[in-house]
């Protein structure tokens, strides 16, 4: 779907990539992730010929996009940065179908298409009439997002979008966002630096560092073997093992029983969550429920502790 | 003690009070050259005064009253009251005193007249700004006030006032310098405007050169007019007489040419700042989002960047357009022609009513055009 085949980027004398090479598969929940500066956001300009390489090619769809007009390459392919980058002189329905009226889609579609978006990504449909200073930092990014979506592109590129939000609209659009990937089987190439998010959200993720790729794979395949001490302290080098906790699902280790419990957890909640509350209650086990609270099975302690390679 | 809710008018209508009290409301002079006797507004016919102070007390009350569209319509009123009082009382009070004295006499408007008319007009600007009318009712208050004043005009209240006898003896020399004057002033856009693009673009491409160029313009721009203007005749005569081209174009040490080449020079600071500040704070993530959803360069700049930038770009228009209005009053000194002739052929005879006959123009020039541009403006913010 995305392919980068020994990419290198100079600004100035310090190389921004040197020689990255990356595939991301139709339908992913890519990642890139790194520390401030190392490139990921250059990696991701790139793919929408924001940013021209040095050296290299870049494949979109299996066509190099050198040979493509950037302008039309851009409008099939999604963009959402840190601060939504909103135009503050239309409204937020007019930002939303921006792409649209690039694409001289009819007023009728442009219409239909609005109403799915507002579903889709969770705008009052009171905010469309509004300026993007009339909106919060979370609506704006919603907008945002779904300006992203309007022409229901195959690829949307996401550079930090959620880095300057506070915690509760974070947490509400990672939700929104992980929905809609699962739904759309969009690929979503996604650059962050915050590691939660990106194990919250990612299917596949490639670690940076100084222009460079250290490491591509599924987020519990690099949780479980960080190629160097790099990855490692990136990763949170202590809370390592709590990280690959909560990627696994408790229904993973659950047994069949149905002993009395202090508490019980649901069978789709992270180990991660079993654990803290194991840790809340002060006990060794806890019974699972199903969707409808019926009782599944219980977890125990020491299967978390002994637990190989769960995922 | 009743509280004060509108500092402003109370202001005002001291301010007004004051001038009645303590300056002439007319003076009337035998000649041009004698200092002649000043009269109080008290002295002027009973009805008009009346009428005039009636509005000052008006609007004192007034400013005890809470704010609202009503109290602005009565501000206006009595504000309406004042000018007209005061206008139609300064006319009525020349007649009489002409009808007693010498042919040569002249009756001027005094201190206290121009205080009312100044109180007045302050307090309808300051209504109608507060009373948040639309366009429309803005216009009509505006056409209004001005009918009240045409229709006296018209009537010949005002023949008997030295500066109406000033206007009328130039009346025909008075339309030739208004359009020289504006001659003047729009050919100083233009040229500033045809260089100032330009140079805004580079200033915009190469920040290395904003700099530069914005130091630069400003040097120009400190330089006092007369000087600027004194400064450029003699490479300006330099020029015509070493090319005869020019010379066969009007062009000269002296008159319209070396005053639009200063007027325009003034005009390039302002209008740079304004093009490069609207321009270069256009947000980078704005113009960066256009770019990555595929908006062209073109589009980018005529639906994205010039409309954020209008703004900034109207500012700047409105400084250069009412620097150069003033500026031009000075061109008259270097034989540019325009309203400033009247002021200098005033100030040369001692006639101070023909100095008002150039002055008042220009003030009432920079006024519409500083409406017209605060217009402009509210429409280019509309949605900012």
């Amino acid at each position: 779907m995305i392919e980068l085949c020994n990419v290198s980027k100079d600004f100035g004398p310090t190389p921004a990539v040197s020689d990255f090479s990356l595939k991301i598969e139709s339908g992913a929940f890519f990642v890139l992730i790194g520390p401030s500066g190392c490139g990921k956001s250059t990696v991701l300009r790139m793919i929408n010929a924001m940013i021209v390489p040095d050296k290299g090619h870049i494949e979109v769809r299996g066509e190099n996009i050198r040979a493509m007009e950037p302008e039309k390459l851009r409008r099939g392919i999604g963009y959402v940065i840190q601060s939504a980058g909103l135009f503050p002189h239309w409204t937020a329905a007019d930002n939303i179908l921006a792409v649209p009226h690039l694409l001289k889609w009819s007023p009728s579609k442009c219409a239909a298409r609005l109403d799915a978006l507002v579903t889709m990504v969770g705008i009052e449909a009171a905010l469309l009439e509004r300026y993007p200073k009339q909106l919060s930092g979370g609506q704006q990014q919603r907008i945002g997002v779904a300006r992203a979506l309007a022409a229901d592109p195959d690829i949307i590129l996401m550079d930090e979008p959620f880095a300057a939000l506070d915690p509760v609209s974070r947490v509400a659009l990672q939700e929104e966002l992980r929905g809609i990937h699962a739904r759309s089987g969009k690929t979503i190439v996604f650059v962050t630096h915050d590691m939660d998010e990106a194990l919250r959200l990612a299917t596949g993720m490639a670690v940076m560092n100084n222009g460079r790729l250290i490491q591509a794979g599924t987020p519990a395949s690099i949780l479980l073997a960080p190629a160097d001490d790099f990855v490692r302290d990136f990763l949170g080098g202590e809370s390592l093992q709590l990280r690959l906790l909560d990627l696994v699902p408790v229904r993973k280790l659950m047994k069949p029983g149905n002993a009395r419990a202090t508490g019980t957890i649901a069978a789709e909640a992270s180990l991660k969550a079993a654990l803290n509350l194991m840790l809340a209650r002060r006990c060794a086990s806890l019974g699972v429920e199903g969707e409808r609270g019926a009782r599944l099975g219980e977890i125990h302690l020491s299967d978390i502790i002994a637990r190989r390679d769960a995922s | 003690m009743p509280k004060v809710h509108d500092r402003v008018l109370l202001a005002l209508s001291t301010l007004g009070l004051a001038g009645v009290f303590f300056g002439g409301f007319l003076n009337f002079a035998p000649n041009r050259l004698a200092t002649g006797v000043a009269y109080p507004l008290s002295q002027a016919p009973s009805l008009q005064a009346a009428a005039a102070m009636a509005g000052l007390c008006g609007l004192a009350l007034l400013s005890f009253a809470r704010a609202q569209k009503l109290w602005s319509f009565a501000t206006i009123l009595a504000a309406a009251l004042i000018l007209w009082g005061s206008l139609a009382g300064a006319g009525h009070f020349a007649a009489i005193l002409m009808q007693a004295g010498p042919p040569a006499a002249r009756a001027s408007l005094g201190p206290a007249f121009w205080t009312l008319a100044s109180v007045a007009i302050l307090a309808i600007v300051d209504a109608v700004q507060r009373g948040d009318f639309g366009f429309l009712a803005r216009a009509s208050i505006g056409a209004a006030i001005c009918a009240g004043f045409f229709l006296m005009a018209a009537a010949g209240d005002f023949d008997n006032l030295s500066l109406a006898r000033e206007f009328l003896n130039n009346r025909g020399v008075f339309v030739t310098e208004l359009f020289r004057h504006l001659g003047l002033v729009g050919a100083a856009i233009f040229f500033a405007l045809m260089i100032g693009v330009p140079l805004s673009v580079l200033v915009l491409r190469e920040k290395a050169a904003a700099g530069f160029v914005l130091a630069g313009l400003g040097v120009l721009q400190t330089i006092p007019s007369i000087a600027l203007f004194g400064v450029l005749i003699a490479p300006m005569s330099k020029l015509s007489e070493e090319l005869p081209f020019l010379r066969s174009l009007g062009i000269n040490g002296t008159g319209p040419a070396p005053a639009v080449l200063a007027l325009t020079l003034y005009a390039l600071l302002p209008l740079v700042r304004g093009f490069y500040t609207g321009f270069s704070e256009v947000a980078v993530e704005v113009k960066d989002a256009a770019a990555a959803i595929g908006f062209g360069w073109r589009r980018r700049f005529i639906e994205v960047e010039l409309p954020l930038a209008l703004p900034a770009l109207v500012s700047g228009l409105r400084v250069v357009t009412i620097q150069a209005i003033g500026f031009a009053s000075v061109a008259a000194l270097i034989g540019a022609g325009g309203l400033g002739t009247f002021i200098f052929q005033g100030i040369g005879q001692y006639a101070l009513d023909l100095v008002l006959v150039g002055a008042l123009p220009v003030i009432v020039l920079a006024l519409l055009v500083n409406l017209t541009f605060e217009m402009l403006l509210g429409l280019a913010r509309r949605n900012l």
